[in-house]
């Protein structure tokens, strides 16, 4: 039941992740492009977070967690033993749940990524990387006066655009946000939200969530998952005004989850 | 009767009012039996302890207090006898008589060398039973009198579980005042010995003085060789310098390897060893820094062709206290940097940062201050121990920056200070306290900053 793109970004092909014994993503088939943002959606402890972090090898971190099948990031496996993890983490960007600055300046966490990946030759060009990053985030106006100020102790909504800010520095390909809102007030939400629009079609972006509003809201491709499985994949206008599977129909109306 | 036949015969009597007390509230049990509940407030063991305490504190408190009074009273009783006014006027000679006098009336002397104190001796067998009575009649009075009082109160609403809690909270309040109290009373006779040690050698010469070389006879404004400074160097040379150089490597990177390389076998097994490690005594590490460390040392300075190597070099003892240290600054590191949130870790990772990237420009520096107070704990600890350096450093105070040059510590010298036949009131006595003094104010101040850095640090994430 794959949903096939012409161009995709990241496609993943019979994928399973185990902890240890456990099961706990089960043959999922997903493409992901350029032009649409993609949002996946489902109950808690579906899965739909461990599937996010095997696209960029953040499940390495976790002792236990093996991946099975292929996912690829422009036609290359990135569990290849060619792959330099590095270098794919800088290729594929990530914004947590809780906002986590590092506690440094608001200057120095944007400015971390270019700086371990080399990205600038000098202080002018990272200054000028810095402010071009901050200023995608939405965050630019609010903080270009205070650039030395500790990045922790801004509000969360704006830690989080920071966080956004500093995977935005290093230029990736594809942004995976893991539930980005989910410890902001509305009115932060909504200003990640616009954010997210400004950004499509620059990233490939893959949105987790289990605000199903905020689903509809963001996302023109929809992704559901239920107990492990993908049930159902398709564009979020269709998912949610006319889904195939009756789960998906059970889940959005708000029968369970 | 003795003290002690005594002190049993007041815990039999308590025992005794446990018993009848509890007795009688079993009284009020069998009474209040079939009518409403709580017609009795609390158990019948919590009417037997209030008795039983009301009884037996009071009398055991005087019996102490008596004990540190009635010898005035004793000797005053016996001065004020007629056999005692030709007794001689000089304080030296009257006391030895007065507590020879005092030796036989207790019977732990037969003989008398002084021909005074054997008339005074039946005297003080007098006042003694006289007094002794006195303490044994007080102390049963108020035995009787508390338990009795106590016995009275008794009643079926009586509150005895309530008053038992607080007898309890007041037990426990005094057990934790007891260190405080202590540790007072350690720091005020610091400063009084301290204080006449600065009447015979001026603070001056004591703390910015270059010589040390104590005299035990003192002349007030000449170089009397009490200037510390050496001392003071000696300390901070093999405790803050040397074996913080040794220690926070090492303890920082197994720490590092501990929370973020290590399995979590292995981390079960390598922590508790460490920690283990922390409690190998002192005196251990001791003499395998004299036998062993300390002649390497020297062989290897003579190898590089330092022609003065001691055999009692400071480096030996610094890099043993090191090791002795490594435990400590390990564990305080390894709870910061385990304290640091994970999502700082994955925030980094997910950058593209390597791990060791992650740990220098992330992990450590959120973990910085935590580290800071492990390391000033640590100085804290080496710079007052005393056990290693008085085995492998040497006695002879010496300002030098020479690792491989014999130097003696603050610690070292109070040990020298204190040992051999010395009067109380002497100056090299004396000195010791104005040591010990120095050391306390300066550790103190270490832990106090330590645990103010470790304590703002933990606010922070938690």
């Amino acid at each position: 039941m794959a949903e096939t793109t012409a161009n995709p970004k990241i496609s993943t092909r019979n994928v399973n992740v185990y902890y240890g014994e456990k099961k706990a993503i089960d043959n999922v088939s997903i493409d992901v492009d350029m032009d649409n943002v993609t949002a996946f959606i489902g109950p808690s402890g579906c899965g739909k977070s461990t599937f996010l972090r095997s696209l960029n090898r953040m499940n390495d971190t976790i002792v236990g967690a093996r991946v099975e099948g292929n996912i690829l990031l422009d036609g290359q496996d990135i569990y290849a033993s060619s792959m330099d993890v590095v270098q794919l983490r800088a290729r594929v960007g990530m914004v947590f749940q809780k906002p986590n600055p590092f506690p440094k300046s608001i200057y120095d966490n944007v400015a971390y990524g270019p700086r371990i990946h080399g990205l600038a030759a000098g202080k002018a060009e990272l200054d000028q990387i810095v402010e071009s990053a901050l200023t995608r985030a939405g965050l630019w106006g609010e903080v270009k006066d205070r650039l030395g100020d500790s990045g922790t102790a801004l509000s969360g909504g704006q830690q989080q655009r920071l966080c956004i800010a500093r995977a935005i520095a290093v230029d990736p390909e594809v942004i995976l946000m893991d539930e980005p809102c989910s410890a902001l007030d509305p009115i932060a939400t909504a200003r990640i939200e616009e954010l997210i629009h400004d950004l499509r079609g620059k990233y490939a972006i893959i949105i987790v969530t289990h605000n199903m509003q905020q689903a509809a809201r963001v996302s023109q491709r929809t992704a559901f998952f239920h107990l492990g499985n993908l049930i159902e994949f398709g564009e979020t206008s269709e998912i949610f005004t006319n889904p195939r599977e009756d789960r998906t129909k059970d889940y959005i109306t708000g029968r369970y989850g | 009767m003795t003290g002690t036949a005594l002190l049993f015969l007041v815990l039999g009597l308590g025992l005794v009012a446990w018993i009848v007390g509890r007795a009688r509230a079993a009284t009020f049990v069998r009474a209040a039996k079939g009518g409403p509940r709580g017609q009795v407030n609390s158990l019948p063991s919590y009417h037997g302890w209030f008795v039983a305490v009301c009884a037996v504190v009071p009398a055991v408190l005087f019996m102490f207090i008596w004990q540190s009074i009635s010898p005035a009273l004793v000797t005053n009783m016996v001065l004020s006898a007629p056999a005692a006014s030709d007794l001689p006027q000089d304080g030296f000679s009257r006391a030895a008589i007065l507590s020879e006098a005092r030796a036989i009336a207790q019977g732990l002397q037969t003989t008398a060398f002084q021909a005074q104190s054997e008339k005074l001796a039946p005297l003080y067998k007098d006042a003694l039973s006289y007094y002794s009575w006195i303490g044994m009649a007080g102390t049963l009075v108020l035995l009787f009198a508390g338990g009795a009082f106590a016995f009275t109160r008794l009643k079926p609403d009586f509150r005895a579980r309530n008053k038992v809690e607080r007898l309890v909270m007041v037990g426990l309040l005094f057990a934790s005042l007891i260190a405080i109290i202590t540790t007072l009373g350690i720091f005020a006779s610091l400063i009084f010995e301290s204080y006449q040690f600065f009447s015979m050698v001026s603070p001056f010469e004591f703390l910015f003085g270059t010589d040390w070389n104590p005299k035990s006879v003192v002349t007030a404004g000449a170089d009397n060789g009490y200037g510390a400074i050496p001392l003071f160097w000696g300390t901070i040379f093999i405790g803050a310098i040397i074996a913080m150089l040794v220690a926070i490597p090492l303890g920082l990177m197994s720490a590092i390897f501990l929370t973020q390389y290590a399995s979590s076998n292995v981390r079960k097994w390598m922590k508790p060893i460490l920690e283990i490690l922390a409690g190998v005594p002192t005196v251990v590490y001791g003499y395998f820094a004299a036998l062993t460390v300390a002649p390497t040392v020297r062989d290897f300075a003579v190898m590089l062709g330092v022609s003065n190597a001691a055999s009692d070099n400071a480096l030996a003892a610094g890099i043993v206290m090191g090791v002795m240290i490594i435990p400590l600054v390990s564990s305080m590191s390894d709870d910061s940097i385990a304290a640091v949130p994970n999502a700082m870790r994955d925030g980094s990772l997910a950058m593209g940062a390597t791990k060791s990237e992650t740990i220098k420009q992330v992990l450590l520096p959120a973990a910085l201050p935590g580290v800071v107070g492990g390391v000033l704990l640590a100085v804290s600890r080496a710079i007052g121990e005393t056990m290693i350096v008085v085995m492998a450093a040497g006695y002879t105070a010496n300002l030098t920056a020479n690792p491989f040059d014999t130097i003696t510590t603050v610690t070292v010298q109070i040990v020298a200070l204190l040992t051999g036949d010395q009067d109380f009131g002497s100056p090299h006595t004396l000195a010791a306290f104005a040591l010990g003094l120095a050391l306390f104010v300066t550790t103190f101040f270490l832990n106090y900053v330590a645990l103010r850095v470790v304590k703002r640090y933990r606010e922070a994430y938690e």
